[in-house]
């Protein structure tokens, strides 16, 4: 399709198992918020890594980790076998490169269309490229994600699915060896995320991509992962395969991945009134 | 109480740090991005943005300064029978001081605001992180431009300011107050010198990096949401102001000093 597909294309499946990422005992506060606790991990080359946990238990801190977007409070974070969590930014410009992120909420820049969004990246490393050529690997990364015909619009003119995707051509505009997703399916109709689940699928088979996903959607989780994480209260306390995940002893894990509610949760709704006292109706204010 | 007002010192001590180690790597960055043919474009577009669109608030700005000083001091000279000396007072007055000092504050208004603004919003819906995430230095990709179109292009404002407040004060030393206008531009000519131009214009550069270093400083470390940006932008126009005028102080005295050590040699050499 184009020259930049062949950096991607390195390395051969067998062999020993290799890690692209990995932290270690990686601890980070805000202020006095104790948000991941202790967390090891090592994400092999060429697997679909998939993170689930409860809203607001550190996922996206952990992946941000994972390209310095965010520095550890204890601990050290590793590419390949070079430490980089105390890289200064200039030396991470050319870490970073082997990475695509996918920004939970898209991070589109908004002053600049759909299709110089995803020129953006090849602007910025590949000067020499010519203006025709990146108009057809905006059409190539536009149509893989089903925008192709949107190269001219501006991000505040689509939805938020459509800005999802195209944060999502954006992120493998460069072909990065290793993707980080950040929900990508969140937002989406069924058949779209069904969609995005075969894109994960197509980019780790045929490039040998290494991708990691956080995601709440255990349907498609159960789909793209190799292995599967979960992350509670700031620390893994499930790590397995889909089956090992669906079969795990841990009950947190059971409620999470089939949905349900604790009984604690559901006891402070039942508690009388706390709904009622939550909703002021007009009504309330006659009396 | 005095331990709030220690805190809030050892605070401040730390935000003139951080603005210290910003103002830094912007100056650097944007020093070496002069080199690179891929920020030309960046620059040209922020000095339409921030130059062109400047224009007009500059001019009305210049040519109300020349007008007001006119009415003003026509009737201080007049008492004195030196009304035809009006011209030296304004003209000085607007190329030295109020023309520099006026146009910078406009544009810490009209340019430090939208700065702010605009990186602000980049940095809360995390642009600025999708930048650094692809491998490009922010400070490259958004301050460098910004404050190179602030230095080159801050003189060139002071420069119409300083035209139109000329043309101000002469229109109505002329029209309203009825001066004759050949003693008007002699005493101007005699009074006015090159080196008070200059003055100006020099002035121009150190405002107009101070009103970017500081606007763009207070964009990326703007709190979340519209409260952190409105927050951020008054704060960097009140930084800014401030920092103008303390600015201008510390150059009248510095340039006062430069004047009487090295002017008087010009009649030497002439
Ligand atoms: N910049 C920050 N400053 C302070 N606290 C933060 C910051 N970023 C994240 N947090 C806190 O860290 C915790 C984890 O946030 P994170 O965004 O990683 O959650 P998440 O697992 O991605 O949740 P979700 O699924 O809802 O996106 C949250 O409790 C949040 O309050
Ligand atoms: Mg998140």
């Amino acid at each position: 399709m184009d020259e930049w597909n062949d950096q991607a294309d390195q390395g051969g499946q067998d062999g020993p198992v290799e890690t692209v990422i990995e932290v270690r005992n990686l601890t980070k506060r805000f202020g006095s918020k104790l948000v991941l606790d202790n967390v090891s991990l090592a994400i092999e080359k060429g697997k679909t890594t998939v993170i689930i946990g409860p809203s607001g238990c550190g996922k996206t801190v952990l992946i941000k980790h994972f390209i310095a977007l965010q520095r550890p409070s204890a601990g050290e974070v590793y590419f390949r076998d070079q430490r980089i969590d105390r890289l200064s930014e200039h030396d991470l410009d050319d870490i970073r490169t082997h990475f695509g992120y996918l920004f939970q909420e898209g991070a589109l820049f908004d002053s600049l269309s759909v299709a110089e969004n995803i020129m953006f990246p090849i602007r910025q490393h590949h000067r020499d490229v010519t203006r025709k050529a990146m108009e057809e690997v905006v059409k190539a990364k536009l149509a893989m994600v089903g925008l192709d015909g949107f190269q001219n619009y501006f991000p505040a003119n689509l939805s938020g699915g459509q800005r999802k995707r195209v944060a999502l051509a954006r992120a493998v505009a460069l072909n990065p060896e290793v993707i980080l997703y950040d929900e990508p399916t969140t937002g989406l109709d069924p058949i779209r995320s069904d969609i995005i689940n075969e894109l994960v699928l197509k980019l780790e088979g045929d490039l040998n991509v290494t991708s990691v996903v956080v995601t709440h959607d255990m349907k498609s989780a159960y789909k793209v992962g190799d292995r599967i994480i979960m992350l509670h209260n700031g620390r893994i306390i499930a790590d397995g395969d889909a089956d090992q995940i669906r079969s795990h002893p841990h009950p947190t894990v059971q409620q999470f991945i089939h949905g349900q509610v604790s009984e604690d949760d559901l006891a402070v709704l039942r508690m009388s009134g706390v709904v009622a006292q939550s909703q002021f109706l007009p009504r309330d204010f006659e009396k | 109480m005095i331990a709030t007002l220690g805190a809030k010192a050892i605070q401040d001590m730390i935000n003139a740090g951080r603005l210290g180690r910003f103002a830094w790597r912007a100056i650097t960055t944007s020093a070496r991005s002069c080199a690179r043919r891929q920020t030309f474009p960046l620059v040209w577009t922020q000095m339409n943005i921030i130059g062109v669109r400047s224009v007009p608030v500059v001019m009305i700005t210049g040519a109300f300064v020349g007008m007001t000083l006119a009415v003003q001091a026509y009737d201080q000279l007049a008492g004195m029978g030196l009304e035809e000396h009006l011209g030296v007072l304004i003209n000085i007055s607007v190329v030295k001081e109020l023309g520099p000092v006026l146009a910078a504050v406009m544009l810490a208004g009209r340019v430090g605001g939208a700065l702010t603004a605009e990186l602000g919003t980049m940095n809360v819906t995390e642009q600025i992180d999708a930048i650094r995430s692809m491998g490009t230095d922010p400070i490259r990709y958004l301050v460098a431009p910004r404050l190179l179109a602030c230095l080159m292009l801050t003189p060139v404002l002071i420069i119409y300011a300083d035209l139109m407040g000329v043309v101000g004060g002469a229109l109505v030393s002329f029209l309203q107050l009825g001066i004759n206008s050949r003693a008007y531009w002699n005493f101007s000519a005699y009074g006015v010198e090159l080196w008070d131009v200059s003055i100006g214009v020099i002035k121009g550069f150190f405002f107009g990096g101070a009103i970017a270093l500081i606007s763009c400083y207070k964009g990326f470390t703007c709190k979340e949401g519209a409260h952190g940006v409105g927050q951020a932008c008054t704060d960097a126009f009140v930084a800014s102001f401030i920092s103008i005028l303390a600015l201008d102080f510390a150059l009248a005295v510095t340039f006062k000093s430069i004047y009487l050590t090295f002017w008087p040699l010009k009649s030497l050499v002439g």
